[in-house]
């Protein structure tokens, strides 16, 4: 282990580790706006700039690896002052409209330049990028807040794999673009929306959210995503009991902060009158069990031909206990009747491992089959 | 003048001696030995220690190694490079050849900026003739050491001569200078171990490993020892490249050299290019060495002595300097892709007659922020011509934000 010093704290470190990394880990926050711990270093933002005891110049800490006996401070009036003027120019290249911006209250921009007491900028102001592109259902890239980090260019190539984007064009009027410019649709985008979630500022929005809530008006709900085995932990947005937008977390076990498209933004059944809540028994069944007066008929048009059945004249809701009585009563029934291979139980590739093992484990021992396969091998 | 690429001619007048004998005689250990003992430093701008370099390259782990001749001269006012190739191709690809042994590469590139097409016909007709000659590829003069070298052409990129960014554009990508550690002499091009230099330093190898390192340093002295090339260029008589030892005077340099000196009275020196500094007539006197040129913030760098009379304009010459970084910066760092664009707006403003007296503490401290925290040499430099002027000629901006402009 290295030990080091920053800001009069001994720090161990691992060799290779990096002062950023080593100072995060300990409580040390160090301004960043281009560093992301997931991806590789670019280094752009100058940010991260720490002074090294016995060194000529500040230098970035996000690269900077931790040398034994090295002291660091983060803070400094020297550190303060180029920090200030990095914000300034950010601040002189980027529209003012905190007051209207959805990324208010969780844009990094934003509170940086609170952390300085900065209202404004120095310098004459020119945005160099006042394209906006609203060409998907999924997100809004609005150049004017970019401030050309590069996260998204890094994550689409590290993380996703996509590389849909990538940095076009040469100094200010640079700008994140797809290839030729292309609507999203035509580059290899998997519009998995990773570049929104480490977007800084309000560059990439999620389409779902624009106008409709401030971060500090929104509840965090977590849950896990429930489109297929793995399991990745979701943070829904939710003000005043809708869905704003879905996002990933860095605490999610499984995946961190990034989600695929399903996950991240195919969550409008949750409150689609269609979706189901409860269990629902068959009319038929429910009339010889008692639960209904009312026995099932024969539609006088075929179903094929309306266009939004009713739901009801064919099922009957019931609660749990219900529901499961009957299929269990039923099951046994069969299996006493006509032995237990006349069951056949199919597990779902959207359980985790642990509930697909239980199934087989019902299957086996509970009914006594080996009649059990799983929807990926159909 | 020797036909540029007649090798016999060249090699009657003692072209590849210096290679024979280290091939020969001399171990790369050797050959480094005595460059580092010449005191030569690199000579496109930087002045890194060119023997240190091929001992770290030598040192470093990891293979193939590559060597690396920067020719992409970009830096406005530098044609030193320029001249010096076309005229005598040998000398600095000897020079290539001799850094290779040095540092054990086997495979070399030069980069051609893509604005020298005459340069660049020469150059690959040296490399055939050499290839030819049994002074390139396999065994080479029957030595056993193999060694290929390919040119490669930039597109017109000023950041493609910062040596990073020259690795990116060899390797195909978008010429973006990388974060510096890891060095060249560790990750170079293709991530491996490269030494790379400047043309004019390549060019002085042959004669100190033929003459001994001993033989640079009957010029100069200290950190500016042997002798550079000097691009007179703007109103003097004649313009040109000389060449002279480091201590000459900035006088004498334009009055002996320049053809008959000043072409009227000279109002500033720009030394170094848009990289550099404008010197004031006062310190005219400074003799050519880093350890005077810096303090004065007009340094050497690659060579550049642009000589402005009073006739000229000097504010609108700092606005075609900043114009030129806006239009160069690649943009990757923040402090170099908004501040170039700043500098141009505020020099705009005071010489628009719109200027105040904070403008000028402004462009101070942008300037000085930039000078410490942009990612490469030159988002580092971007600001320094501008910085030499509010330092040496302040009257000139108390006059256009008095007067209200120019």
């Amino acid at each position: 282990m290295i030990t080091l010093t920053i800001d009069g704290n001994s720090i161990q470190a691992a060799p290779g580790t990096t002062v950023m990394e080593a100072a995060l880990a300990h409580g040390i926050d160090i301004p960043r706006l281009c560093y992301h711990p997931e991806l590789s270093i670019s280094g752009n933002c100058r940010l991260c700039m720490v002074e090294v005891e016995g060194w000529l110049n500040p230098t970035i800490s996000c690269s900077l690896e931790c040398q034994e006996g090295m002291v660091v401070r983060t803070q400094s009036a020297q550190l303060t002052a180029i920090r200030r003027e990095i914000l300034g120019l950010l601040l002189s290249d980027h529209p003012l409209n905190c007051l209207v911006c959805d990324k208010a209250g969780s844009c990094i921009l934003q509170k940086y330049a609170y952390e300085v007491g900065l209202a404004g900028t120095p310098y004459p102001v020119e945005v160099a990028r006042p394209l906006h592109q609203d060409d998907n259902p999924f997100f809004i890239r609005d150049h004017q807040f970019c401030i050309m980090c590069s996260r998204c260019v890094r994550v689409c190539d590290e993380v996703v794999g996509a590389h849909a984007i990538d940095i076009a064009g040469r100094g200010f009027h640079n700008h994140i673009a797809t290839p030729f410019d292309g609507p999203m649709i035509d580059s290899s985008c998997v519009f998995c929306g990773s570049c929104v979630q480490v977007c800084p500022t309000a560059a990439l929005l999620p389409a779902s959210r624009k106008g409709l809530g401030r971060e500090w008006e929104l509840d965090r709900i977590k849950t896990i995503c429930g489109y297929c085995g793995v399991g990745c932990e979701i943070e829904f947005a939710v003000k005043d009991g809708e869905i704003l937008y879905a996002r990933g977390t860095p605490e999610g076990p499984v995946n961190g902060e990034f989600l695929c498209t399903k996950g991240r933004y195919g969550w409008d059944f949750a409150e689609s009158p269609d979706r189901l809540t409860q269990p629902l028994i068959r009319r038929d069944l429910a009339y010889a069990l008692g639960l209904t007066d009312t026995p099932w008929a024969l539609p006088e048009t075929s179903v094929l031909e309306v266009e939004k059945p009713n739901i009801e004249d064919s099922f009957i809701p019931v609660d749990w206990d219900t529901a499961l009585d009957v299929t269990a009563t039923k099951l046994a029934e069969t299996v006493q009747t006509y032995g237990p291979d006349a069951v056949m139980g199919l597990a779902s590739a959207r359980c985790t491992n642990e509930e697909n093992y239980l199934f087989q484990k019902l299957m086996r021992l509970g009914i006594g089959t080996n009649n059990v396969d799983h929807c990926a091998r159909l | 003048m020797l036909d540029p690429t007649d090798l016999d001619a060249h090699r009657a007048e003692g072209a590849f001696t210096g290679l024979n004998k280290a091939l020969t005689a001399m171990t790369p250990e050797d050959v480094i030995e005595q460059i580092k003992m010449s005191g030569l430093a690199g000579r496109g701008g930087a002045g890194f220690p060119t023997g240190l370099k091929l001992q770290f390259t030598r040192a470093a782990t990891g293979m193939p190694k590559y060597v690396v001749c920067n020719f992409d001269e970009s830096e406005p006012g530098t044609f030193k490079d320029r001249v010096l190739m076309q005229g005598d191709p040998f000398r600095t690809i000897e020079g290539v050849i001799l850094s290779a042994y040095a540092v054990g590469a086997t495979e070399g590139f030069i980069f051609i900026r893509g604005e020298y097409p005459e340069a660049a016909a020469v150059v690959q007709e040296a490399i055939d003739t050499l290839y030819d000659a049994g002074l390139l590829g396999k065994d080479i003069m029957g030595s056993g050491f193999d060694f290929d070298l390919s040119i490669r052409r930039g597109a017109g990129a000023y950041i493609c001569g910062e040596e990073t960014a020259l690795f990116e554009a060899i390797e195909g990508k978008q010429g973006f200078p990388r974060l510096k550690p890891p060095f060249p002499t560790t990750h170079g091009v293709f991530g491996r171990p490269t030494a790379i230099s400047n043309v004019e330093t390549l060019a002085l190898m042959p004669d100190i490993v033929r003459n001994g390192g001993e033989w640079l340093k009957q010029w100069g002295g200290g950190k500016s020892v042997g002798i550079k090339l000097f691009c007179l260029s703007g109103h003097v008589k004649q313009p040109g490249v000389v060449e002279v030892p480091y201590g000459t005077t900035v006088r004498d340099l334009v009055e002996r050299f320049g053809g008959g000196g000043f072409d009227g009275a000279p109002q500033a020196i720009l030394m170094g290019g848009a990289a550099g500094g404008f010197l004031h007539p006062d310190n005219f006197d400074t003799p050519l060495t880093n350890e005077a040129l810096n303090p004065l913030g007009a340094p050497i760098g690659s060579g550049v002595v642009m000589v402005f009379n009073q006739n000229v304009d000097l504010g609108a010459v700092l606005k075609t300097l900043a114009r030129f970084f806006v239009h160069e910066s690649c943009g990757k760092c923040v402090p170099c892709r908004v501040g170039t664009v700043q500098i141009a707006k505020l020099l705009d403003r005071i010489t628009g007659g719109d200027g105040a007296p904070d403008d000028l503490a402004r462009l101070e401290s942008l300037g000085q922020m930039m000078r410490k925290s942009c990612l490469c040499g030159l988002g580092m430099s971007a600001p320094n011509a501008m910085l030499s002027t509010l330092a040496h000629f302040r009257p000139m901006y108390d006059r256009l934000i008095a007067g209200g402009g120019a």
